[in-house]
């Protein structure tokens, strides 16, 4: 399957060492895929922020390359296109938004790549309706009076206006409650069926990506230590404690049922795991 | 006889309102807190939890109704700065709550303001530190530190206080998991020092940890108990707006294939050993 | 060159920004923050006193003075990269705007001999100025800027002026200016993932998306500054009039002596012709 964005071999230092939360990539090697969820995990200080960072062109990378297909990316030529396929959407909707109103924040991106007119405004709306968010009710507004939730999709909005095919998100739950979640988890379900788009997560909490993923990567002291699906995340024998991380209840509760050598269909269905129990449990001579 | 409330918080029919004509942020919550245990307050976004962590120290002062902090009414200004070395304050963001420009000059702020004597902020500033292990950090600058100890530095600024109760409002929520667990191990050593924590959190896993569990809803108390009591149903969780645990969960579904599970199982490990059993 | 904080990594003197302070075992660092407000506030008015020799050997009386305190003024000046625009344009102003008696011209251009060491005179000024308040605030923390500030505006508390209060504004406003320049480079970030091109040869289409970028970053500014007094309001800060200090302020003869003694040969030098 033809594959979407492509590192090889990547590596990246600040050219001031010491600085805070900068943190080297190492050799880092990865592919996205189209129509997928790719989980990039590492604990704070991972480099997991830094890789975002390059994976969307905003920083180039030291040594190695970045390509978008078979297109190599390097310099401001490839640069600006890509960064139109390859949107980003980060941590604190404070840092992205900033227009007199939210009409004219999420048209900022798409205006900056040339649509104009009626082509403008239903890319506009299209995004607003993709997140949930009500133009007729917010659009005129500023930015700054939204509440967090709405804020959030205000600035998701203004990044899929760009209608990238690979879209990125650094820790985009934190201080997200579990309707909150569940919002933005359909949303980039219905942006990923919809438009066969890529989308890359960027998070040091496990449980928030564990259901939406299709596959992991984690990360640690800047290199890729692994790219898993879940099923092999569970299965093989990564310390995820030694990187920081840990897996949700969810993610546990199936990795211990596999180590005692019970077998469970989907490890995300509570059917699947109460049924493999009860079985073993039944077997066991108790119900 | 008079009781002696100088060992707890209680909030007794508080109602708070942000501005005048807009929704209720808390309405007749009647709760206690005492010292030496463990109180998880969860809730869904806009639940009132913050607002509520918020009045318990005087931040915020009872649109109606009464809360007495260590016996002291937080709605008389007279009483502030008696309350606030009594009941100390942590909040979500590492970065917005950092005054000084050493570690060391940070955790002496709160004392500094209580105008002791500077033998005294200095045998409160070590003692501090100590608690909550971070005696090497004490000549570095607090914003070039990692979040997790960010934290634990607002932690020990609030020790520094030696106080009742500590209110820690969702200060995990920006962690990651190492740096959560070095925080919820320093909440269990304050506690069983004597200390009263308040912890004000959206991951469950953190509640099951607590003496006693209080559940927020549209800025009321709707579910009030032991972690079992209260997390046991997940249907219930749900109702409420939060994340159902993943044991919880199987639990329930165990319970329909006529295999019961107690309700004070809440932990991976605690199924398993049902399982087992 | 890089300072080592104590026990922590080190700090790049290429990533510091104005106002901001570091933590470095200098002999600076360790003199009361009440000396070096008056020597600083003495200099800046002798500075507009100083002629062109004057000028100059006050600045090599600086230099000295930081370089004995192990202050890279070097990296100093890099760092104020912005202020130098501003020195630059002084210098041209006075450069071509000056009468006198004329020395280069072209066209409607002219640079006459007042110009040229008015230029030297006026942006050397403004440059020593700036190098002094550095020094000030790279070499004193926040709060400890503030108790000298609010020692010193003691007496003026008879009057009902709010000193304490004041003294907190100016240490916080220092503190949140590396927060508002880190602020601003994250939504410059933002925009030009967007699309937004900085870099682009079009003064006007580059100022235009600098501007936009101010409210927000003021937005968020309001928001920090209000949680940080919620977080010192917990901590029974009440406007700071009762509070006492970790370290109380002591000024020691040694570093009475020395300071006297620079201002001393500061005022001497307003006589250098």
């Amino acid at each position: 399957m033809a594959l979407r964005l492509r590192l090889e071999d990547v590596t990246f230092s600040y050219p001031l060492p010491g600085k805070d939360e900068a943190a080297a990539l190492e050799g880092v090697t990865l592919s996205v895929e189209p129509n997928s969820v790719l989980c990039l995990a590492g604990a704070n200080g991972s480099g997991k922020s830094t890789l975002a960072q390059v994976c969307t062109g905003l920083l180039a990378p030291t040594s190695g390359a970045l390509y978008y297909g078979e297109e190599r990316i390097e310099g401001r030529g490839t640069l600006r296109e890509f960064r139109r396929k390859v949107g980003l959407l980060f941590q604190n909707p404070e840092d992205q938004l900033f227009a007199d109103t939210v009409e004219k924040d999420i048209a900022f991106g798409p205006r900056n790549h040339g649509l104009k007119g009626d082509e403008l405004s239903r890319r506009v709306s299209e995004s607003a309706q993709l997140v949930g968010l009500s133009l007729e009710k917010l659009g005129a507004r500023s930015p700054f009076s939204l509440s967090e939730g709405e804020k959030r999709r205000a600035a998701l909005a203004g990044v899929l206006a760009l209608d990238p095919e690979v879209l990125v998100l650094d820790e985009p739950f934190i201080g997200l409650d579990y309707e909150g979640r569940h919002s933005l988890e359909s949303s980039l379900e219905r942006y990923r069926d919809e438009r066969g788009a890529s989308i890359v997560i960027v998070t040091h909490e496990l449980s928030h990506v564990w259901s939406l993923a299709t596959a992991f990567g984690l990360i640690s002291e800047g290199r890729l230590v692994r790219f898993e699906t879940r099923e092999q995340l569970l299965s093989g024998d990564t310390d995820i404690g030694a990187l920081g991380m840990h897996l949700p209840q969810w993610g546990a509760l199936a990795r211990e049922l596999l180590r005692a050598g019970i077998s469970i269909g989907d490890p995300t269905d509570p059917r699947a795991l109460a049924g493999a129990m009860a079985e073993r449990r039944g077997a066991g001579g108790g119900a | 006889m008079t009781d002696d409330h100088s060992a707890e918080i209680s909030t007794e029919d508080l109602s708070y309102t942000y501005d005048t004509g807009r929704q209720p942020a808390l309405t007749e919550v009647s709760l206690q807190f005492e010292r030496g245990k463990m109180y998880a307050l969860l809730g869904r976004n806009g639940s009132g939890k913050s607002t509520l962590a918020r009045c318990l120290n005087g931040l915020l002062v009872p649109s109606s109704g009464r809360v007495l902090s260590c016996g002291l009414d937080t709605a008389d200004p007279l009483n502030a700065l008696a309350i606030a070395g009594k009941v100390a304050m942590v909040f979500q963001n590492p970065d917005t709550q950092m005054v000084g420009a050493t570690v060391e000059e940070e955790v002496a702020f709160g004392p500094e303001n209580l105008g002791l004597e500077p033998s005294e902020i200095l045998r409160r500033v070590d003692r501090a530190l100590d608690l909550a292990g971070i005696t090497g950090l004490a000549l570095r600058q607090p914003l070039r530190l990692s979040q997790g100890q960010k934290q634990l530095v607002a932690i020990a600024g609030a020790i520094a206080m030696e106080p009742d109760f500590l209110v820690s409002d969702e200060s995990t929520s920006m962690l990651d998991y190492t740096a959560r667990l070095r925080v919820l191990d320093l909440f269990e050593r304050l506690r069983r020092g004597g200390m009263g924590i308040v912890h004000v959190t959206h991951f469950l896993e953190e509640a099951t940890l607590a003496d006693k569990v209080v559940v927020l809803d549209a800025g009321r108390v709707e579910a009030a108990g032991t972690p079992a009591e209260t997390l046991g149903d997940p249907g219930r969780v749900r109702a409420l707006g939060l994340d159902p645990l993943a044991v919880r969960v199987v639990a329930y579904e165990l319970g329909r294939l006529g295999h019961a599970v107690p309700d004070d199982v809440l932990s991976v490990k605690e199924l398993m050993s049902w399982l087992y059993a | 060159m890089r300072w080592r904080s104590e026990g922590g990594p080190a700090v790049a003197l290429d990533d510091i920004t104005i106002g901001q302070y570091i933590s470095a075992p200098t002999l600076l660092h360790r003199v009361d923050p009440r000396l070096k407000l008056v020597a600083v506030v003495a200099c800046t008015v002798l500075v507009f006193l100083y002629d062109g020799w004057a000028l100059l050997a006050f600045a090599v009386m600086i230099v000295a003075l930081l370089a004995v305190c192990g202050l890279p003024l070097l990296q100093i000046l890099k760092a104020l990269r912005t202020v130098w625009v501003i020195v630059f344009v002084t210098f041209l102003l006075q450069l071509f705007l000056t009468p006198g008696q004329i020395i280069w011209q072209w066209g409607f251009l002219t640079i006459t001999d007042a110009g040229l060491s008015n230029g030297a005179i006026f942006s050397g000024r403004v440059l020593l100025l700036v190098v002094l308040l550095s020094a000030l605030t790279m070499t004193t923390p926040p709060l400890k800027l503030a108790d000298g500030l609010e020692s010193l505006l003691k007496p003026l508390a008879w009057l009902r002026v709010p000193v304490a209060r004041i003294t907190t504004i100016v240490s916080i406003t220092l503190m949140f200016i590396p927060k508002i320049l880190d602020q601003s480079r994250k939504l410059v970030r933002a925009q030009m993932a967007r699309g937004a091109d900085f870099e682009s040869a079009n003064v006007l289409r580059r100022v235009k998306d600098i501007l936009p970028v101010l409210v927000p970053l003021f937005v968020k500014v309001f928001h920090d500054a209000d949680e940080l007094a919620v977080a010192m309001d917990a901590r029974a800060y009440g406007g700071g009039t009762r509070r006492t200090r970790l370290h109380p302020l002591h000024i020691h003869l040694p570093e009475a002596l020395l300071t006297a003694a620079f201002v001393a040969a500061a005022i001497a030098m307003t006589f250098i012709p």
